[in-house]
């Protein structure tokens, strides 16, 4: 029988910074190069999420004045789905914006806090400076592929509670914050990274790691993903500025 | 020159660029912002009593200025504009100041003068007040460079208060919701171009997702004063259309100054349907027929430069004209005469020049922005003498140092020339796109900027003869790749 992913994008029309989708056309392509099905469904404002229906869940990153649109159907209408999702071993993606408005609070530049959901204990200041460049990070979850190529571009600085791992290590670039050599953060099967864009279909390890999760999840009991080539990738990644071995 | 100050700036920025020529070099932006810090106030003192045009906007400024231009040419008029990239307040005190001596030839020869400026939405917001131009237009807003320019709302804000810094006639896109509510407040001195409902082909019955993905961006999805999300009556492109909010009332106008267009066959008429877009290819000879619509007038025209985007900066341009003359009571300026002027219209730097080389042909596509990309790639995937498309990608600061919006593009729902090319320093990101749209890797060659000069020769090699390689280069790229034509090529006629 064919394997089938069903993944929820929250918010397409408002969390599309910065070529997020570039994601799940990833997701898409790994998936269906192994005859794995794919299916996407946008879930935005007032409409209703439910968690069993899903076996990721995609969350981008977005314009202030969006993310003010969403806040509250994010925090108040779905909160509580989106925080059962987590701790039902839900396979998540947030990037970015959508990476903040998991944690606890953005503290803007004038000291005011907005609240965000509080499902994973992380929180984030405001600064005024934005890290913007390339950036190479070594991430243990994946074995021999461990080096992930990415982009960021933010302001705020994210600092990780006692529970939360990082996802990965800053080699190259700022990552959280600028401060500890820390990326992005792992809390059960929710991962999160501030490299938006390109971030998985340049780390084909990753989205393979991501896919694998969510079938193991969805089956409870272990999956052997077919491998596949990454020779595009790896060209791909090869020609990257902060390469150190083309 | 009332101060001082001012004759002194213009001296020293004149000598500036002549020191600058004789060294062989363009002289845009130094010798304005040596003017500019001697006298901070100079642009009022240049602008006192002239006739100026002003556009700000995220895509069209450089092809409505260049239409604009050759309008009011043909028209009687010397034209003076600031050359593209020129457009923070650097750039265009330079044009300005090489305008003085332009202006007064003109003047002395009986002659009326224009400066037409093209201005970036933040020098905009900085130096309008000081121009007081006699018509504002702003083209549209877009995602573009988000690193460098901040969020669409807050370039929304920018331009609000360039125009309350003015008392010129505002000239608006109808169809576009964050330009469309500058209106606000403004009314009275606005006046709306946009496309005719009729025109639009994209609805979302007949016009569903094709990629079966997430939706690609769309920059206002929710109302500018509610926040609720909008509808679509009909769209043309990207989020300009027939928009309107079902719950604070808020909706697209009808514009003073519509164009729409005649598809002339049925053939094409199904195709426009299909792909949402017109077919690009007019007549070769006669170009496409578009008709304005003014005051109750209409006049069709065959315009020579494809793309629904043209028919919106025709229109803008068109509109600017007609308000320019009523400002300043040129009766000459009508409607109809403006409109007519179309047909002899050439594209402008890096925007659709057709350039040949032996038996085959290239041509340069400028593309800097997601919605400005989907534009162009519309227009390859439909060119019937494509041999070859060939993409680079820089990031520079000039270009923006995030190439991550190449993901917002939708390359999945179009088709491509059998071979293509990708380079410029983000050969990479490019390559991987495109992979990921689907384009088989033995069907594209990849390499770094410095050997984009090489892949040239290998992508014109390839193209059959009578075909025409199309090559999408963002800024700094176009400018490398020019350089390296005109040497390898000796293309040096065909562009100053």
């Amino acid at each position: 029988m064919q394997e089938k992913i069903r993944l929820c994008h929250l918010y397409p029309d408002l969390l599309n910074l910065y070529g997020d989708r570039g994601n799940i056309l990833a997701l898409k392509r790994r998936t269906s190069l192994r005859g794995i099905e794919l299916e996407v469904e946008a879930v935005s404002i007032g409409e209703n999420f439910d968690p069993d229906q899903y076996d990721i869940i995609f969350l981008g990153g977005g314009q202030d004045a969006e993310q003010n649109i969403l806040r509250s159907d994010f925090v108040s209408v779905k909160g509580d789905k989106i925080k059962e999702a987590v701790e039902m071993n839900k396979v998540f993606l947030c990037i970015c914006g959508g990476y903040q408005m998991m944690g606890h609070y953005y503290e803007e530049q004038d000291g005011h806090k907005i609240e965000c959901l509080g499902a994973i204990n992380i929180w984030t200041v405001g600064k005024k400076s934005r890290f913007i460049g390339d950036t190479v990070y070594s991430c243990d979850l994946l074995g021999e592929s461990k080096i992930l190529y990415g982009f960021e571009n933010h302001s705020g600085r994210t600092y990780l509670g006692d529970d939360i791992k990082p996802l990965a290590k800053v080699l190259t670039g700022s990552g959280n914050n600028g401060e500890d050599r820390t990326e992005g953060a792992i809390y059960k099967n929710v991962y999160c990274t501030y490299s938006h864009g390109s971030f998985l279909p340049k780390n084909p390890a990753m989205t393979d790691f991501l896919i694998k999760q969510a079938l193991e999840v969805q089956k409870g009991k272990p999956y052997i993903l077919p491998s596949l080539t990454s020779d595009v990738e790896n060209f791909a990644r090869k020609a990257l500025p902060t390469c150190k071995n083309p | 020159m009332t101060h001082f100050r001012a004759g002194l700036a213009v001296l020293a920025a004149k000598g500036i660029s002549k020191g600058l020529r004789l060294l062989g070099r363009g002289a845009t932006t130094l010798p304005g912002r040596a003017a500019l810090k001697i006298y901070p106030q100079i642009l009022s003192e240049l602008s006192k009593d002239r006739n100026i045009i002003v556009l700000t906007g995220t895509n069209g400024k450089t092809t409505t200025t260049h239409m604009a231009a050759g309008i009011l040419k043909v028209r009687g008029y010397t034209v003076i504009t600031n050359v593209s990239g020129a457009n923070l307040a650097t750039g265009i005190t330079t044009t300005m100041i090489e305008g003085i001596r332009i202006r007064k030839n003109a003047e002395k020869a009986g002659g009326r003068s224009v400066y037409i400026i093209e201005a970036d939405e933040a020098a905009f917001a900085k130096i309008s007040g000081q121009l007081n131009p006699r018509v504002c237009v702003v083209t549209n807003l877009f995602r573009d460079q988000l690193d460098r320019y901040g969020e669409l709302v807050h370039t929304q804000s920018l331009i609000a208060k360039g125009l309350d810094a003015t008392t010129a006639q505002i000239l608006l896109d109808a169809d576009d919701s964050l330009v469309a509510a500058l209106e606000r407040g403004r009314d009275e001195r606005v006046v709306f171009f946009g496309m005719d409902e009729s025109s639009m082909t994209r609805n979302t019955v007949t016009n569903p997702l094709k990629s079966g993905l997430s939706e690609t961006t769309s920059d206002a999805s929710y109302c500018s004063f509610c926040q609720t999300k909008y509808e679509y009556r009909a769209r043309s492109f990207g989020h300009l259309g027939a928009f309107f909010c079902p719950s604070c009332g808020y909706s697209r106008k009808i514009p003073d100054f519509a164009v729409s267009y005649n598809i002339p066959s049925e053939e094409e008429k199904e195709a426009a349907l299909r792909n949402g877009d017109v077919p690009f290819k007019g007549p070769a000879d006669t170009g496409f027929p578009v008709t304005l619509t003014y005051a109750g007038e209409s006049v069709t025209v065959a315009l020579p430069i494809p793309g629904i985007h043209n028919f919106y900066n025709l229109a803008a341009a068109v509109a600017a004209c007609v308000l320019f003359g009523q400002k300043c009571g040129d009766t000459s300026l009508t409607f109809a005469g403006c409109s007519k002027e179309a047909e002899n219209l050439l594209p402008a730097f890096g925007r659709m020049e057709k350039i040949p080389v032996g038996s085959k042909s290239v041509c340069l596509l400028l593309v800097k922005n997601p919605v400005g990309l989907e534009r162009t790639l519309s227009f390859v995937s439909e060119a019937s003498d494509a041999g070859g498309m060939y993409l680079l990608l820089n990031s520079n600061d000039a270009d923006g140092k995030d190439v991550s919006w190449i993901w917002d593009v939708d390359f999945e729902s179009r088709s491509y020339p059998e071979k293509v090319f990708v380079s410029g320093e983000r050969y990479g990101d490019m390559y991987l796109r495109l992979a990921y749209a689907g384009i088989d890797k033995d069907r594209m060659q990849a390499q770094p900027m410095t050997c984009c000069g090489d892949l040239l020769d290998e992508a014109l090699a390839q193209c059959p003869d009578g075909k025409c390689l199309y090559i999408l280069p963002n800024y700094t790229a176009m400018l490398a790749l020019r350089k390296i034509m005109v040497k390898r090529y000796h293309l040096r006629e065909f562009w100053k």
